[in-house]
């Protein structure tokens, strides 16, 4: 089989041990691998109810069989666990250089059990896989820790870092871990898992080649994948303004969220903020992940004022709009700033921002006073105060302790109905896509398996009309704010956005292509006799199946699949909302759901998952 | 009066109706960014035996010129937006957005891609505009 190299790395911090472990053939293509391959051993190996911060939650660092080969999007590995943040089954996945170089060194993917004594990295070169000491790192900002193992390094090729910075070791649960500096697994609070397990960073170094199953095959299709990605405008968008380059037809279709999900459309705001902006004002070259013709990273500088920074990597989309619209600044050049402060410290800046946003708003509500933000005035418009709260939370000082917490944490520890307009589902916060623009992003938010969620699915490049999949039975046009037949269209791209992010595809690339190419993609490169489109949906369907049986064995049920009170309510008179109850009934019933959000007997054993049924059913979940 | 699609008094009703748009105004007033070409692919089953264009010189929240062109002629401006006949009259009737049907690869844009998202407002006034027309389709 090709594509996988066989072995994941299995260390148990504690003790200092490594082993070398493995999944069966028949649970790869069961699973593919990803976020997949994790949920599958998560549930076979290990403790789910374990405390999220206990050493019996593993961290799991999974690359798919696609990773690392040159087929474009296949920069990507995913980060997986029992989220710090929510509680339930978390996973983040990250582009840029590590997972191909991980996979190079001969590893599938790398498994950290239990806690260091003391502050420690993980060096991998080849097969040679040894921890050392971090006490000298700890501390260090992602920036600083990257450089100076990069420099420790500095002999041969160059290594590849995945570190944390202060968020992670303060166990703020929203920190992530950031690869090279520029790219982040920011999700559900994985820096936090690896700050509990006191293991500061991975270095990687691969001197391996990877050989697709169907090589002629494989080489034909790259160069159509190529030209797929060249000649689409989507790409071209991405590659000339990055992800922000959807923000202003963002605001006029009411996707963009202003003042914490409370304001309608403001062309001033995406004006000053949206992709045009930053390649006029700031950018200075583009980057790319590894093996992408795209280059959508932003390289950025702001050469004076107040906000002024060194050369680096850019803010996306979601963070202009967490530390833009949802604060209603116009200053992209505080964005920016925001940005690096973020990466530094090893910050979600969607969770970060919203956690400040809110904050904001319950400012303005008197929820908290000045004396209570500990002297910070935390005006709409005003950056400043934000950028203060970044380092608070990063260091749990004051109340960035509170904010540590998470959105939905803080709002609980401030009280006085704070808790009533926090916009997210199972505590993770809501990424920057207005269901109330595109209904079906809200039945994704409702039920995507980490939480509120725009990357498990394809929903938004469907529903927006920038990719169309015909093949899977998805049609081409959609209405957006219509929640009529939404259900089907989401199941389906739910369908095929699960398996992309277990083959550790760049969900922007598949944006680009057509099912069948992704479907294609898998099949050259592992060998898998007769895998097609078909084929794809139906691991979709398995692995969604399989993470909603974790996280119904951690207690989530029907009434957790919801959406906040803020997202139910319209904008305006002329506005509306989501039709959750329609959407969420239609769903259950394609997914093959019973009436507390189990998968039933039936639908597991017909999705080839029959041995979860006793851990499901005779557990009483 | 319902005017033939593409046509001479199509194109002069469309510019009337571009310029008496009070939303157009708005939304197009700051641009400076030179002519619109929108071309329609060669068909002629429909009546287009060869690519037929329609230059639209627009500067701040005005049409100032329109005209129909040849492709040479087109590919000068510095837009370009190319799409069949099919798709051209699903924009005309407010079927397919013009900037999802360039995403999707149903319409093909040459020129500024930032420049084209920044006005991505005063694009669909100018093909609400193109709706008000009243209009005859070849096919119908």
């Amino acid at each position: 089989m090709g594509g996988y190299k066989n072995r994941i790395l299995e260390v148990d911090l504690s003790i200092g041990k490594m082993d070398i472990t493995d999944v069966s053939e028949d649970d790869k293509k069961r699973f593919i691998g990803g976020s997949g391959v994790s949920a599958k051993l998560f549930l076979d190996r290990f403790h789910i109810q374990s405390n999220a911060l206990s050493p019996g939650n593993p961290l799991m660092i999974m690359n798919g069989p696609i990773t690392g080969t040159n087929l474009p999007g296949t920069s990507r590995f995913v980060v997986c666990g029992k989220s710090v943040l929510t509680g339930i089954w978390g996973e983040s996945a990250c582009g840029g250089n590590f997972g191909p170089e991980l996979k190079m060194a001969g590893w599938d993917g790398i498994i950290l059990k239990g806690v260091s004594e003391r502050p420690s990295f993980l060096l991998i070169e080849d097969s040679r896989c040894e921890l050392h000491d971090a006490s000298d790192l700890w501390g260090k900002d992602i920036y600083q820790v990257t450089d100076s193992l990069k420099a420790r390094y500095k002999d041969g090729r160059q290594v590849k870092v995945f570190a944390i910075g202060k968020a992670g070791e303060n166990l703020v649960k929203f920190a992530g871990i950031g690869n090279d500096k520029g790219d982040f697994a920011g999700r559900t609070g994985m820096g936090a898992l690896m700050g509990s397990k006191k293991l500061k960073a991975v270095v990687v170094r691969g001197s391996g080649a990877l050989e697709p199953a169907l090589r002629e095959e494989y080489s034909s299709l790259l160069k159509i994948l190529i030209a797929e990605v060249k000649e689409s405008i989507p790409a071209r968008a991405l590659r000339e303004m990055g992800t922000d380059s959807g923000m202003d037809l963002g605001m006029m279709t009411n996707d963009v969220p202003i003042k914490y999900w409370i304001s309608p459309q403001d062309f001033d705001l995406s004006f000053n903020l949206g992709g045009p902006a930053l390649t006029e004002k700031y950018l200075t070259k583009v980057h790319s992940c590894y093996a992408c013709p795209i280059a959508c990273k932003r390289v950025v500088k702001v050469t004076d004022g107040p906000y002024k920074t060194e050369e680096g990597p850019g803010p996306e989309y979601e963070t202009c709009c967490t530390f833009g619209t949802m604060i209603m600044n116009k200053d992209l050049a505080g964005v920016i700033k925001a940005n690096e402060l973020c990466n530094r410290a090893g910050l979600d800046t969607i969770s970060c921002g919203a956690a400040i946003a809110f904050t904001y708003e319950c400012y303005e509500k008197g929820i908290i006073t000045q004396k209570d933000a500990d002297g910070l005035e935390l005006l709409w418009g005003d950056i400043e105060p934000a950028l203060k709260l970044i380092e608070m939370i990063a260091e749990r000082k004051g109340i960035g302790s509170i904010l540590a917490e998470g959105t939905r944490g803080a709002a609980a520890k401030l009280g006085k109905g704070a808790e009533e307009f926090v916009v997210d589902v199972k505590g993770l916060d809501a990424p920057m896509h207005d269901p109330r623009g595109w209904h079906r992003m809200g039945l994704g938010y409702a039920v995507s398996t980490r939480g509120a969620c725009h990357l498990q699915h394809m929903t938004l490049y469907v529903e927006q009309g920038m990719s169309a999949y015909p093949e899977t039975g998805l049609e081409t046009d959609y209405k957006g704010p219509q929640s009529e037949g939404k259900a089907r269209m989401y199941l389906i791209s739910e369908n095929l956005g699960v398996p992309c992010n277990s083959a550790c595809l760049c969900i922007l690339v598949l944006g680009c292509l057509s099912a069948s190419h992704f479907a294609e993609m898998l099949r050259v490169t592992t060998g898998w006799k007769n895998f097609d489109v078909e084929e794809l949906l139906k691991s979709g369907q398995r692995i969604n199946l399989l993470k909603r049986t974790i996280n119904c064995l951690l207690g989530m049920k029907r009434e957790d699949d919801r959406l906040p009170r803020r997202i139910l309510t319209p904008l305006s008179s002329e506005g509306n909302a989501p039709n959750l109850d329609q959407m969420l009934k239609e769903y259950y019933n394609l997914r093959g759901l019973d009436e507390i959000g189990r998968p039933k007997r039936e639908t597991l054993e017909k999705a080839g998952l029959s041995e979860l049924i006793s851990k499901l059913y005779l557990t009483g979940a | 009066m319902a005017y033939r699609f593409w046509s001479e008094e199509w194109i002069r009703e469309y510019q009337k109706m571009i310029n008496s748009s009070e939303d157009y105004k708005k939304s197009g007033a700051t641009w400076t960014a030179g002519a619109v070409c929108l071309v329609v692919s060669a068909n002629p089953s429909v009546g287009f035996d060869k690519e037929v264009g329609i230059w639209l010189g627009l500067y701040k929240g005005v049409c100032e010129e329109i005209k129909t062109v040849t492709l040479e002629e087109a590919q000068k401006a510095p837009f370009v937006i190319t799409g069949d006949y099919s798709r051209w009259k699903q924009v005309v009737l407010g079927q397919l957005d013009p900037i999802q049907g360039m995403m999707q690869g149903k319409l093909k844009l040459k020129g500024d891609l930032p420049t084209i998202v920044r006005y991505v407002k005063a694009s669909q006034d100018l093909v609400k505009c193109a709706s008000k027309v009243e209009t005859q389709f070849v096919d119908e």
